[in-house]
């Protein structure tokens, strides 16, 4: 057994770990690790770079070539399959028409040995022959198990102007998925996929250590990966800025001479001690405690069931108006908000993006799942942790209504997890959720999915479970994958190890299907009990007439029956409350198409209600779950009253104008 | 502006009071509104009590919006409102709405949308009938009927072609503008200017509006007010009166607009649908939401009383619809000369 699965498992078997175990743990060891020296030319919108790439085979097989992703090729042309699958459109807005590219001018292996004319494009995923996003070379002599290569690459990156992600907006420079990458190597084979229009990224651990030559107007305004370990002029009134970070998977650096900078600490006993750097729009200086305090609260509140946060700083980076689509991104240790200049108080919006993206520096960076064939388990998992953590710091949100780019908060509150989350409902039977990130129909039932139904299909099962075992299987799952590459059978797995039970029927039926989940109360009455009429035995013989012990029966006979609209059965509690304030809970197991609920001769019921703690979330329709047994106008009243006097409001302001 | 000539505060007080002082042109407004709406009564009452009576979620929602229920019901029931509701909250963005997507309004937002354009077509038998009733000395809802019928072939052209150009306005101003704008607002240094360029494109519309709206207001109360010109005449002597003196009308339509607003304003303060039983019982608060209907409507007089002042400082030379004698009939009184010209036209 590797070791760290020894470790991972005596973990578990602790039930938590202690701080002093993760600070073994890390730095992990490096897989893939970046020395590179680039130089920003703000003026042409490139970054001219030299890479050298330390690369380890840490699989049984030799790797014969190497792959490498190239990810700002996604924006060479309008034949990329970036492009192709945007349809024009991506991350809320039009995709701008301004190119962008990543050419390899030179690679040579340790020896001396020249790779660039074994270099070739390829597209694993779609046989797309105008994607470049994907290069693959081929190495003189293959790389053996357990064995280190080194690689120097000098290329040539032109940065798009924003419009999903990476690039450029006048002064500002948001520089990411911007060198060439090395895929990650498995045991079965490359792990290398084409950049889609939904997915994200993959790679492996290792350490960078990257130095930023920019033109001294971006003195003091320069955020990236890591921690900042030197300063110094160079040539020509130009300023070189070096980070270092160990235990990262990707490197992101932006500059901006409009940047506010500010600082602030997050540190809690056991959970983390690190620098918060805030790079904010001066537009939006008024906002940075709100930022600050989302950024603490994701930090304590997720550290504190998945483990601490490791690394040294958090660079927050407000992205300046007109590039907002690199706005809501995560990077190691370098997160983008989003904000707008009217953000009132009651609207969660710099709170919910920066806790998210916080977030993700646990699902995603630290538990680095592969984004682009299972996005749920860093995208859904951390929806689900920002739902809880929004919810448990800053209460519910509340609905925004946009008055020509101002917001306003209506007096309508949204609850976290089900009300952030019905874009699902949508959704839900438009694909299987376990699917890669480009094999959704569209991008509405990618998000819906991905983000949504996996959020309440976990909040799901934290109900059902009980919130102290599903934070055990949480943390049982981290301890287990902190800086390795999980997949969703390891998630299932820890879940079942963590609570002594299978819970594999619950998985097939959310993660692994499309169908929907909806119970409803199909009827519910409650009349007088009635005599029994007929023949009954007196005295030894039949007789008309029911003996006097049961011929003046008291109370009511209820009836309830309870129905499974939905193609996907989960258990679930039915409530009965009767008129003298009792009431009477079933669980029932959800799997037959319906059951029934008598009472004969008791109280007179007043409601019937499946499912009345709201624990399955996925219900798609809770409109349907209740039922009383006498009807009550007075809402349904007071809403006609609303809906006529607004549509004589509407028929005033139809007829104000002309 | 002459001597005599009220100002526009003065214009606007001076129709509220006439709008006071003849309350039943308010209610037959208040009516006309009230029976258009009422078409919509069934479907939403029906719908409402349907979803909600049996439910335990009705308890909630007596006091407030439940936005889950609301949600799900969109959802489930994609007939009941359509893209209604995206509709309106796209008026309020900075792209506005494109007339594409009226096609695929559905159910009762549907209904709303056509009993809308109906009210317009009542909105000219109304103004008509306004106009001329509150031109005469005495008046009543009989007048007001006879009036709206007398002038509803004329008010309804002036209303289409003043519907047409507000259509066109939005359109070419504010939609067309957003989008040949959008390019350079994301260039723009800040939010803020961004937003400024909003502010200027909405208040290029506003104006448009405020322009296409007093044109149209000016010639209907002249149309009313100069019985004795031809057609053609009235029309123009209604637009020269109303660019012969812009800001009086602009002023009367602005504290038309503000104590509109500040109305608004003060309901949406008190709130009195929220809060369930607690802050309205259901008859009160009906009747508290066709209070302010109603006074919203009696503003509504005033500011078209207001309009007639600022253009019009005499009594209309036709006190009132007199048939035409019978041939060889004596008259029993000479007809009523024309008085005055329109004021300075």
């Amino acid at each position: 057994m590797p070791p760290a699965k020894l470790r991972a498992l005596a973990l578990a078997l602790l039930g938590a770990a202690s701080p002093a175990l993760f600070a073994d743990a890390f730095p992990p060891p490096p897989v893939a690790s970046y020395q590179i020296s680039c130089r920003l030319d703000p003026e042409k919108k490139t970054v001219e770079g030299t890479e050298v790439l330390t690369w380890k085979n840490t699989t049984s097989r030799p790797a014969s070539t190497l792959r490498f992703h190239l990810y700002l090729n996604a924006f060479r042309n309008t034949l990329s399959t970036f492009w192709k699958e945007s349809g024009g459109e991506n991350r809320g807005g039009k995709l701008l028409e301004s190119w962008g590219s990543i050419e390899v001018l030179r690679m040579t292996a340790a020896d001396g040995a020249d790779l660039l004319p074994s270099l070739k494009y390829i597209a694993p995923d779609d046989g797309n022959p105008h994607d470049r996003t994907v290069a693959e070379v081929l190495l003189p002599k293959p790389v053996a198990p357990g064995e280190t290569i080194s690689v120097a690459i000098d290329f040539l990156s032109r940065l798009p102007r924003v419009s999903v992600r990476t690039g450029y907006k006048d002064d500002f420079f948001f520089v990411v998925q911007w060198f060439p990458k090395i895929g990650v190597f498995q045991e079965s084979g490359w792990n290398c996929h084409q950049y889609h229009a939904t997915s994200e990224f993959f790679a492996d651990f290792g350490n960078y250590d990257v130095s930023v030559d920019v033109p001294a107007r971006y003195r003091g305004k320069v955020g990236a990966t890591g921690r900042l370990v030197e300063t110094r002029e160079t040539s020509s009134g130009r300023i070189l800025y070096r980070f270092q970070q160990e235990g990262v998977h990707d490197f992101a650096w932006t500059a901006d001479p409009s940047y506010i900078v500010l600082e602030d600490i997050f540190r809690e006993a056991g959970i983390g001690d690190a620098k918060l750097i805030l790079l904010l729009q001066s537009e939006h200086a008024s906002q940075a405690e709100r930022h600050f305090r989302a950024a603490k609260a994701a930090l304590s509140g997720y550290g504190r069931i998945l483990g601490p946060y490791p690394y040294p700083t958090l660079t927050i980076v407000d992205p300046p108006w007109g590039a907002r689509g690199a706005g809501g991104m995560e990077y190691p240790t370098l997160i983008t908000a989003g904000t707008s200049w009217s953000a009132p108080t009651k609207i969660l919006r710099p709170e919910g993006v920066t806790v998210h993206e916080t977030g993700h520096q646990f699902f995603y960076g630290i538990i680095a799942n592969n984004e682009f064939e299972e996005a749920w388990l860093d995208e859904g998992f951390n929806t689900y942790m920002t739902d809880r953590v929004l919810a448990a710091v800053f209460g519910p949100n509340h609905v925004d209504l946009s008055v020509f780019g101002l917001h306003f908060p209506l007096g309508i509150d949204i609850h976290e997890p089900l009300d952030v989350n019905r874009r699902y409902f949508e959704v839900a039977d438009w694909d299987v959720l376990a699917s890669e990130s480009w094999r959704f129909r569209d991008r509405k039932s990618y998000g819906g999915q991905v983000y949504s139904k996996t959020a309440l299909t976990l909040a799901t099962l934290e109900r059902l479970m009980g919130t102290a075992a599903m934070d055990r299987a949480l943390r049982l799952y981290a301890d287990r994958w902190r800086f390795r590459h999980p997949t969703t059978k390891d998630f299932i797995q820890a879940v079942n190890d963590s609570t002594g039970r299978n819970w594999d029927w619950f998985f097939d039926r959310t993660f692994y299907s499309s169908g929907v989940v909806d119970y409803a109360v199909a009827d519910a009455e409650s009349r007088p009990a009635k005599a029994p009429r007929g023949l009954f035995e007196k005295d030894g013989k039949l007789a008309e007439g029911a003996p006097s012990a049961i011929a003046n029966p008291k109370g009511y006979d209820s009836e309830v029956t309870v129905v499974r609209n939905g193609d996907v059965a989960m258990p679930v509690y039915v409530q009965l409350r009767f008129e003298n304030g009792s009431v009477y809970r079933s669980r029932w197991d959800g799997e037959s198409r319906w059951k029934r609920y008598r009472v004969s001769a008791g109280p007179r019921l007043v409601e019937a209600v499946v499912d009345p703690d709201e624990q399955v979330l996925l219900d798609s329709d809770r409109t349907n779950n209740g039922r009383r047994t006498e009807g009550d106008p007075r809402a349904a009243t007071r809403w006609t009253s609303r809906a006529v006097f607004w549509v004589q409001n509407l028929i005033d302001f139809m007829t104000v104008a002309w | 502006m002459s001597r005599g000539s009220p100002g526009a505060l003065a214009c606007f007080l001076r129709g509220l009071r006439l709008s006071l002082s003849k309350p039943y042109l308010a209610v037959a407004l208040w009516l006309i509104q009230l029976l258009l709406a009422a078409t919509l009564i069934l479907p939403i009452s029906n719908m409402l009590h349907g979803l909600l009576d049996l439910s335990p979620a009705a308890d909630r929602m007596v006091a407030n919006p439940d936005y889950g229920w609301w949600e799900t019901v969109r959802r489930q029931h994609p007939d009941v409102l359509g893209n209604f509701p995206e509709i309106a909250t796209g008026l309020l963005t900075t792209e506005g709405i494109r007339w594409s997507e009226l096609p695929n309004m559905r159910g009762v937002g549907a209904s709303a949308f056509s009993l809308a354009l109906l009210a317009i077509v009542v909105h000219a038998f109304g103004l008509g009938g306004m106009l001329g009733a509150l031109r005469e000395p005495s008046s009543s809802l009989v007048t007001f009927g006879r009036e709206g019928m007398r002038r509803m072939p004329a008010f309804l052209l002036f209303t289409f072609a003043a519907f047409g150009a507000a259509f066109a306005a939005y359109e070419w101003i504010y939609v067309e503008s957003g989008e040949k704008l959008a390019p350079r607002v994301q260039q723009l240094h800040a939010e803020p200017t961004a937003l400024a360029v909003t502010g200027l494109r909405l208040a290029a519309l506003v104006v448009a509006l405020a322009v296409i709206k007093l044109l149209a207001d000016a010639v209907r109360a002249v149309w009313v007010a100069r019985p004795d010109l031809p057609p053609v005449s009235r029309f123009f002597f209604g637009i020269g009166g109303a660019l012969s003196r812009p800001l009086r009308l602009f002023g009367v339509l602005g504290f038309y607009a503000v104590s509109t607003a500040a109305l608004y304003l003060i309901w949406l303060i008190l709130d009195p649908s929220a809060g369930g039983e607690a802050r309205f019982a259901l008859v009160p608060l009906i009747l508290a939401q066709q209070v302010f209907v109603f006074v919203r409507l009696l503003i509504k007089v005033g500011y078209y009383a207001g309009i007639s002042e600022a253009l019009t400082r005499t009594k209309s030379p036709e006190y009132s619809y007199v048939a035409t004698a019978a041939p060889g009939a004596v008259p029993s009184a000479p007809p009523v000369a024309d008085e005055a010209p329109v004021d300075q036209v």
